[in-house]
């Protein structure tokens, strides 16, 4: 079943996403499975977890669960480290815990850049656990491949072109 | 004649909130230095020097000084670090084995700044000590004086403070947090988004930042929520542009090595919130700050701060290295109204 979330990078790598995807599991169950949609939306915090949040907030509603007592016991499954940002709002929702595939050089928050999972945050809801390197190579790779695909010297805003 | 309305005093006053680095003491090596008894000399002991301790971590230094005020030599010489000779007190034939000092003194010891300066009080500081070159940034010496904006854009920026004011009281009402948030593009002064903190509604992730730039991405055609239920959340959209010209949106305070400077439009259209303003009301969050790393916007101006905030508080996460954007911050735009929201 955790190979879902490999599934979902590599379809953000063939719509011209970041390849990032993830899974959010609660109790044994599936709520919620994302991957980037920053081209799509043109908007640039549609990272794979909160489309994922998303759906089980979705989820949430429509059963009408309380969603603080479903975040609490959800796990995040991730093929790259979250980024700052997705470390905030995972923090914010009180989610426990995350495994994820590779670190995040350039935006992770669970150590890399930042340690925003585990900082002295009183305002930001709950410190979470993180477990890294859950097939790390393969998440690495869909990266590679990604960034190989983008013109280094080009402007990236070009380089970010959808055509 | 037309004249603009302009306010002539303000309650309130920006502060840019600078990396550490900028804001920090000038740091202090201790150096020996000697004076240049024969003038003549100077050039060659600079070459003797240079080769026996190269100073290779402070090209900021010069290695040389005029003394004004001391009429028995007129300039002094840095020798070497502290750090770079094992014994501490040290006479001339100590500092140079092969003892070819010519027209140099008994060697005195002196502070020297580690860093090159990077604003004019560092410059200030520095220079008391020993010359170093400084690269002035004139943005950040006139934002640090409260100089960099005149009357005219400070009135325009309060307007924009008072949108975000104004839709915060709504969303207030509505059971939210009081927070408010405004994207301009100042290019044409037009606010692009207006929006409020939505938290209690069906998103807990949709706080005021969020909101506007979901809303930004709506007026590009593009957006992931519905923002239908909240009339003080709203866009502008975009018309497109003739051609692919970059807007002219001036020098940033900060290097960036990003594209944030040309290159801002694609397919006719503003790409994501390059080049846009942001006014919030209280200081954002880690997510939201991010939020506005990953959307490129290009400044933020806030009135509050917030215990957690991560543009100056916390964190400053718009001046990280590491990060691939960077952008100006700016805090205190009308900071007792929007207490004032707050209590
Ligand atoms: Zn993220
Ligand atoms: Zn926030």
């Amino acid at each position: 079943m955790f190979c879902l979330f490999y599934l979902q990078a590599k379809e953000a790598l063939e719509n011209g996403e970041v390849p990032v995807g993830c899974l959010m599991v609660y109790r044994n169950e599936i709520l919620g499975q994302g991957r980037n949609e920053v081209n799509e939306t043109k908007n640039a915090t549609r990272h794979a977890e909160m489309v994922a949040i998303d759906q089980v907030l979705k989820w949430c509603h429509e059963k009408g669960r309380d969603r603080k007592e479903v975040f609490e016991h959800t796990v995040l499954y991730v093929t790259v480290e979250p980024c700052i940002m997705c470390a905030a709002a995972l923090r914010l929702l009180n989610i426990p815990l995350v495994v994820y595939g590779c670190q995040n050089e350039r935006f992770g928050g669970c150590g890399s850049v930042l340690n925003i999972s585990q900082d002295d945050l009183q305002h930001t809801g709950t410190p979470f656990q993180c477990l890294g390197g859950y097939r790390a190579e393969e998440a690495v790779e869909l990266l590679k491949t990604f960034y190989k695909a983008e013109n280094p010297n080009a402007p990236k805003s070009k380089a970010r072109k959808k055509q | 004649k037309q004249k603009t309305r302009v306010l002539s005093t303000f309650t309130w006053e920006v502060t840019p909130v600078l990396s550490d680095e900028k804001l920090c003491e000038v740091e202090l090596l201790e150096a020996f230095a000697a004076p240049i008894i024969n003038k003549k000399q100077t050039s060659c002991l600079i070459k003797q020097l240079t080769c026996l301790y190269p100073l290779n971590n402070l090209p900021h230094i010069k290695r040389v000084r005029n003394c004004r005020d001391k009429s028995d030599h007129p300039l002094e010489i840095i020798i070497c670090l502290l750090q770079d000779i094992p014994n501490r007190e040290v006479s001339l034939n100590d500092l140079f084995p092969e003892g070819k000092a010519n027209g140099l003194g008994e060697p005195f010891r002196v502070r020297i700044p580690a860093y090159q300066p990077l604003t004019r009080s560092q410059f200030e500081v520095a220079s008391q000590h020993w010359p170093t070159t400084f690269r002035e940034n004139k943005q950040v010496t006139d934002a640090l004086q409260g100089h960099l904006f005149n009357t005219e854009e400070k009135a325009k920026m309060q307007t924009f403070m008072e949108k975000a004011i104004e839709a915060a009281t709504v969303g207030k009402k509505m059971g939210m947090e009081p927070v408010g948030a405004v994207i301009v593009n100042p290019a044409t002064d037009e606010v692009v988004a207006v929006g409020h903190d939505c938290r209690n509604g069906p998103n807990p992730l949709l706080h005021a930042v969020m909101v506007c730039i979901d809303l930004v991405a709506f007026s590009q055609g593009g957006g992931a929520f519905n923002h239908n239920k909240y009339h003080n959340c709203c866009f502008k959209a975009v018309e497109s542009f003739p051609g692919e010209h970059a807007i002219n949106i001036g020098k940033p305070l900060l290097p960036s090595n990003d594209h944030s400077l040309r290159g801002n439009i694609v397919n006719g259209l503003p790409y994501i919130c390059t080049g846009y303003d942001l006014y919030v009301s209280r200081e954002p969050c880690v997510m939201c700050a991010m939020a506005l790393v990953h959307s490129r916007i290009r400044r933020v101006f806030y009135a509050t701060s917030f215990p957690d905030g991560a543009l100056g508080t916390k964190y400053k996460i718009h001046t990280k290295k590491d990060l691939n954007h960077h952008y100006d911050v700016f805090k205190g735009l009308m900071k007792d109204e929007c207490q004032f929201l707050l209590s």
